[in-house]
């Protein structure tokens, strides 16, 4: 074998057991963190960072106590701070018969017990716990020379807000979306689940970054294997930092080459509410409005939570007309050069006269005019997507409009390819999820190759391969093509090309082989 | 070992297919605009003994202005004593690719069919995968090339032109409709002689009046009556009744115009269309002969009645109706017979009569199915037309004169 | 071990059973039977549900075991080594002989300019993959594309019945019984090749008590389902073709394809559904070749990637052989006749035999 298969090896494969991770620098704090917990220990750590503030103070108890309450400016909500903190330690409770009793030795009790008001006050004792705490955003108070201090939660921080997501709009549901805050958006779910047995676990992720995360299901209805395979996962992330949940997703997917994705998102608290209802399982990360569902199927790309509000025989309807365009996104242009490169016979003969006038002079074979085409279409996607909105729409009217009309009146393209390119467009944004509407995108291309060099038996046999691909994916154990093969008929009857009314969803759609009884309807 | 082959394995498929966009790939491909669409082919004889001569009807789509294409005809011919090698001869000096799935028409010249031997011209044609079996077969009267030269003034290529109107053929039912694979399938049949619809050009005057651009030339087309073939050899010619007689037999008659004009013996006489039509046959048998015996039932609506002079009250017209209905039948009966006797003239079994003894009496074939020729012209067949009058259209009356009787 | 559910096995056994039966069986019966060869296709493929119930019923005594296996333990170790070796070449061979046929049905009717040889390196990356991927995931993509195989049958069909001949059918029963035998003979080798892949499948079936009810049933569906089709496919072309003419198209069902005009719009589907049947083609050799797979696997343990590729070069080998098409069909013709029917009738009913009266003998 030659050195270039060794290199295509190494890039390709992946070694069995552990995935290579990236090890951590050690950074120069590590040490500083095992030393004792003190004021100024911390002021040395982090004083050389201008966004944390030192506030030093005096108690005036049985003894005066020198006290320093360290907050990350712009982290904590100042007033509170002001109110309930200090104002109550330097004034208000000058003179009061409690602070009188306050020396060094139980001022962290007594605080604890009466001079502090606030739900969210605790004790630590270790440097490490101060440190994430201050950066965290709850504020930490120093006493003196005590290795021990209080964290009085006080955060407060610039916030979206609960808006619309953006890019999950609906019609008719409700119009809230998580935000970047871990807090808000379990608070969120919990308004959608008020019971006991959903279950809100939390984690920490990223050696720096140091990022919260929660896996959520509901006891009982999840699939004990499945949750306990996610945690699994979870625990053998080893990375620096964790941005985004596209971070965890591509850690704990099943098949890292497939391009089709086999993690499921979401940013609106109904629909994962309604997901995990059904037995999957949830993963929320701090600072990212996406939320990861898993296990995640094929058709579940393919319906929205609209589905569900709109009475079943619309939502048959929209499901069917989201299937139908996924397919012609996947299929058209290919189809289209099979067509008029090889199977001429299949075009009536109308048809063919004015395909085959509309082509007169245009100089590329129909495979090079595709290809082509959709790598403009790519282009203009591209470009439009990150464009502030009012440009954006320019480069759509200028792109499709303009260019398409003038490349055809040029003759350089010819007008049933304008159309094709049009509607394999129009027909991807059919796709909900964007994720699966770019691994549509990534299939046109070998498919169109194909049906450049085999005409329709090319394009049946990347289908089929894109087929056996997918009836060979599994995410966390269950078959990615789950309801259709294996079959399991109610689940294919009920909630997968159609969706039946929901006095007839009696059952939970089965993940595994169990299936749980839902309590609603007449059953 | 094991493991790096598992690896290999894993992206020998990768490979495999990036491998396939390497090697060239041009075969069997062919952009649509380098094809010539065939439309039309027709076979006439050639000069030389052995050869024939084969007319071929490109289409040749031309941008046309906002919509569409515009047609050109190419229609060019060549002498050969294969199709193939006709095909050869004429690709030889145009720049495009002969595409055959397109063809609509095959028209076989009247000499060359009487020569016989365009069943071997027919193997191309269902052997060569690019042909369909739905194409139709016609017979032309006079040369296959002149029909297929033929300027139209409404600008279409003639062998569309003959598409269209069998296409349309299901309104008149007045001649048979068929295509290649109907024909293979009668063929298949033995007992059974194929029949063909026939082309024929019309000068002015010609059964159709019209001003030509070119006086003298033909500009129009038409279709009617009927070929009856001898294995591949072309026996005689069908008239209109007959043939009209053969569809109303063959319970052919989807939609057709039928009139009275011709019978004698009424004065007032009928015109109608028929709407719907079914012929039954069953094989009587009388002490050991047998007999063939088709019913034809038939709804017709009147559209016109000619010669009709005075008012009718309600009951008259029950009469006139049935009046109307005997006529129709007698129309019918009479176009039935003229191809019976047809039929039995030529001792060919275009009516397929012996399939029909097939169908109901298997055992009775087999006795007489080896000298079945020589049976036709005496088998007995008799007939049952049963007309209704379905209605007799918007009005209950006729144009009369003012003058005239019934008026009070 | 991976497991196939009763359903699973239902649609792989049809998808197997049918096979690309539809195309030539129309012109096989009826060069045989005549007009009335219609009648025959379902008592010919009746003749599966006997032989798949003895299979079963061995499978029931001896679970978890290929019928090789059971032969060894019935009959020792070398007359199964040999009639192991046997069953291997057989199903070499004839998998190999499919994968001509896909590029002849490919090179015959569609794209007579497309060299050959891509047509059996497609369908055997296609196999390999699947063969890679394992017998769940063959299962599940029988399941998938089985009724989208049975959708473009029917839709064929449905859509030729404007070009229906009148009276083609009639005259019923002309020539009596004796033909209708004759033609269900003709189907025999067909059952034998499903029989001969359900030897194979065994260990991957479940044997739970209730389990084996279920697979029965599949089995009767199985049969009836392919044998209605079937009988369908012949029905159409007879009545459309004639009897005569449907002798002489060698595929007729894809000829029936190129008539089909639905109005103005569309015009000869035939390569839409050839691209349909070629999975069905893909699933029967995939079949064969995991019957090699289990053969050599339990012959001479043989079994991963090395020997996949030589199964797969040695297909490709015998497909190059038989380029001709007149060649291949007689080959495949012989091969059915004179080995498959032969070796699976006899194997299958002596073994079956065999353990059926020691079973008895055991009890008594």
């Amino acid at each position: 074998m030659g050195s270039w298969m060794k290199m295509i090896k190494e890039l390709t494969i992946r070694p069995k057991g552990e995935r290579k991770i990236r090890k951590s620098p050690s950074y120069s704090f590590d040490e500083d963190l095992n030393k004792p917990l003190s004021g100024e220990t911390v002021k040395e750590i982090l004083s050389k960072s201008s966004d944390v503030v030192f506030r030093e103070f005096l108690l005036q108890g049985k003894e005066r106590i020198p006290c320093m309450l360290v907050v990350v400016d712009g982290l904590v909500d100042k007033n509170l701070l002001d109110q309930f903190v200090l104002k109550p330690l330097m004034v208000d409770l000058v003179g009061h018969p409690e602070l009188a009793q306050v020396t060094l030795a139980n001022v962290i009790d007594k605080t604890m017990e009466s001079l502090i008001p606030g739900i969210e006050v605790k004790k630590i004792s270790k440097m490490g716990d101060a440190v994430d705490s201050i950066l965290s955003g709850d504020s930490v108070i120093f006493f003196g020379s005590l290795t021990e201090a209080i964290v009085v939660g006080a955060r407060g921080w610039a916030n979206r807000g609960v808006n619309e997501p953006i890019a999950e709009s609906v019609v008719k549901g409700p119009h809230e979306g998580f935000a970047e805050t871990l807090r808000v958006n379990t608070s969120l779910l919990r308004r959608k689940i008020k019971h006991p047995s959903l279950r809100i676990i939390s984690l920490k992720l990223g050696d720096m970054s140091n990022t919260d995360l929660v896996v959520t299901y509901i006891e009982k209805i999840a699939s004990p294997d499945i949750v306990s395979e996610v945690l699994l996962r979870l625990s053998k992330i080893k990375m620096d930092s964790v941005i985004d949940v596209g971070y965890i997703e591509e850690m704990i997917e099943d098949n890292p080459y497939s391009p089709f994705p086999q993690v499921a998102y979401t940013e609106r608290p109904d629909v994962l509410a309604g997901k995990l209802l059904e037995g999957k399982v949830g993963i929320m990360l701090d600072g990212t409005p996406i939320t990861l569902v898993v296990p995640a199927i094929l058709t579940q790309f393919l319906s929205v939570n609209e589905d569900y509000y709109q009475r079943a025989m619309t939502a048959i309807l929209s499901r069917f007309v989201r299937y139908v365009g996924s397919f012609v996104a996947v299929v058209a242009p290919s189809v289209y050069i099979a067509v008029t490169t090889f199977h001429q016979e299949i075009i009536p003969t109308d048809l063919l006269m004015s395909i085959s006038a509309g082509r007169q002079g245009v100089p590329f074979p129909a495979l090079l005019e595709a290809l082509t085409m959709t790598v403009v279409l790519e282009i203009l996607q591209e470009a439009g997507l990150r464009l502030p909105k009012p440009i954006g729409q320019t480069i759509g009217i200028v792109g499709a409009l303009i260019i398409g009309d003038a490349a055809v009146n040029a003759g350089l393209v010819s007008p049933l390819m304008v159309i094709i390119i049009g509607l394999t467009a129009v027909a991807s944004y059919a796709i909900p999820y964007y994720d699966l509407s770019l691994a549509v995108r990534m299939m046109r291309f070998p498919l169109m190759i194909l049906a450049g060099i085999l005409g329709f038996f090319g394009v049946a046999m990347g289908l089929y391969a894109i087929a056996i691909h997918l009836l060979s994916l599994r995410s966390f154990g269950v078959p990615y093509t789950s309801p259709v093969a294996p079959l399991r008929i109610r689940a294919f009857l009920q909630d997968t090309f159609v969706r039946a009314p929901w006095w007839a969803l009696k059952r939970r759609p089965q993940l595994m082989d169990v299936e749980e009884p839902r309590t609603n309807g007449k059953g | 070992m094991n493991t790096k082959l598992k690896r290999s394995y894993k992206i020998a498929p990768v490979l495999l297919c990036i491998s396939l966009l390497f090697i060239s790939g041009c075969w069997g491909k062919r952009e649509v605009e380098n094809l010539a669409p065939l439309i039309g082919i027709g076979f006439d004889l050639g000069e030389k003994p052995g050869t024939y001569l084969v007319t071929q009807q490109y289409a040749r789509p031309k941008k046309g202005g906002s919509s569409g294409a515009e047609i050109l005809q190419r229609t060019l011919g060549a002498e050969a004593s294969s199709v193939r090698e006709a095909f050869e001869t004429v690709s030889k000096g145009a720049y495009r690719t002969p595409f055959m799935g397109s063809l609509k028409v095959i028209v076989i010249g009247e000499d060359f069919a009487k020569a016989g031997g365009f069943n071997d011209v027919l193997d191309f044609a269902q052997r060569f995968a690019e042909f369909r079996r739905s194409m139709y077969l016609v017979l032309a009267r006079g040369r296959a090339e002149d029909i297929l030269n033929l300027k139209l003034r409404s600008e279409h290529l003639s062998a569309i032109y003959i598409n269209y109107i069998i296409e349309g053929g299901n309104e008149l039912s007045t001649f048979p409709t068929v295509r290649l694979g109907h024909y293979l399938t009668v063929l298949g049949r033995q007992s059974t002689a194929p029949i063909l619809p026939v082309v024929k050009s019309i000068k002015p005057g010609e059964g159709i009046n019209y001003k030509a651009e070119k006086s003298g030339e033909a500009e129009e087309l038409q279709i009617q009556g009927a070929g009856v073939l001898r294995g591949d050899r072309l026996v005689d010619f069908l008239n209109d009744d007959e043939t009209k007689g053969y569809m109303w037999l063959e319970n052919e008659v989807f939609n057709r115009f039928i009139n009275t004009v011709d019978l004698e013996e009424t004065t007032v006489k009928f015109s109608g269309q028929v709407l719907k039509s079914k012929t039954k046959y069953k094989l009587h048998t009388n002490n050991e002969s047998k007999e063939l015996y088709y019913q034809i039932k038939t709804s017709i609506a009147i559209d016109e009645i000619i010669g009709l002079n005075k008012q009718l009250s309600g009951t008259e017209w029950v009469k006139l109706a049935k009046e109307a209905e005997e006529s129709f039948a007698k129309v019918i009966e009479k176009e039935c017979e003229g191809a019976i006797k047809k039929q039995r003239e030529l001792g060919q079994d275009f009516l397929g009569i012996g399939r029909h003894i097939e169908q109901r009496d298997p055992q009775y074939w087999k006795t007489i199915k080896d000298q079945w020729e020589e049976e036709i012209a005496n088998f007995p067949v008799s007939l049952d037309v049963k007309v209704t009058v379905h209605h007799t259209g918007m009005s209950s009356s006729s144009a009369t004169n003012s003058g005239g009787e019934g008026q009070d | 071990m991976e497991r196939i559910s009763s359903h699973q096995f239902t649609l792989l056994g049809s998808a197997v059973l049918m096979g690309t039966t539809f195309l030539p069986i129309a012109s096989m019966v009826t060069g045989v039977a005549g007009r009335d060869s219609w009648l025959s296709v379902l008592p010919g493929f009746a003749l599966g549900i006997p032989y798949g119930l003895m299979v079963l019923a061995l499978m029931e005594q001896y679970p978890q075991k290929n019928l090789l296996q059971i032969t060894e333990i019935l009959w020792g170790k070398w007359i199964s080594k040999i009639i192991g070796i046997l069953y291997v070449l057989i199903m070499i061979y004839f998998g190999g002989l499919l994968l001509g046929q896909l590029g002849d049905m490919y090179e015959s009717s569609i794209m007579p300019r497309t060299p050959i040889e891509m047509f059996y390196l497609g369908g055997l990356l296609l196999v390999l993959y699947l063969v890679k991927s394992g017998i769940e995931v063959f299962a599940r993509f029988s399941e998938v594309l089985f009724p989208l195989i049975v959708f473009a049958l029917v839709l064929n069909i449905g859509l030729s019945i404007p070009r229906v001949e009148q009276g083609e059918l009639m005259p019923l029963l002309s020539q009596g019984m004796i033909p209708i035998f004759w033609g269900g003979t003709k189907i025999g080798p067909f059952v034998m090749e499903y029989i001969l892949f359900l030897a194979g499948v065994l260990p991957f079936l479940s044997t739970n008590k209730g389990e084996l009810l279920h697979l029965k049933r599949g089995l009767w569906k199985t049969i009836f389902l392919v044998g209605i089709l079937n009988t369908l496919v012949v029905l159409i072309q007879i009545s459309v073709f004639g009897p005569s003419e449907t002798v002489n198209l060698v595929y007729g069902l894809l000829v029936l394809g190129k008539m089909v005009e639905v109005s103005k719009t569309i015009a000869g589907v035939e390569s839409l559904f050839l691209g349909v049947w070629f999975a069905a083609l893909v699933i029967k050799i995939s079949a064969f070749f995991f019957a090699v797979i289990w053969g050599l696997k339990s012959i001479f343990n043989a079994k991963g990637f090395m020997c996949n590729l030589v199964v797969g070069i040695i297909f490709m080998g015998i497909a190059l052989k038989f380029q001709k098409g007149p060649a291949l069909k007689i080959e495949i013709g012989f091969v059915d006749n004179y080995l498959i029917f032969p070796f699976a009738s006899v194997w299958v009913l002596t073994l079956w035999g065999m353990s059926y009266w020691k079973k008895k003998a055991g009890v008594s």
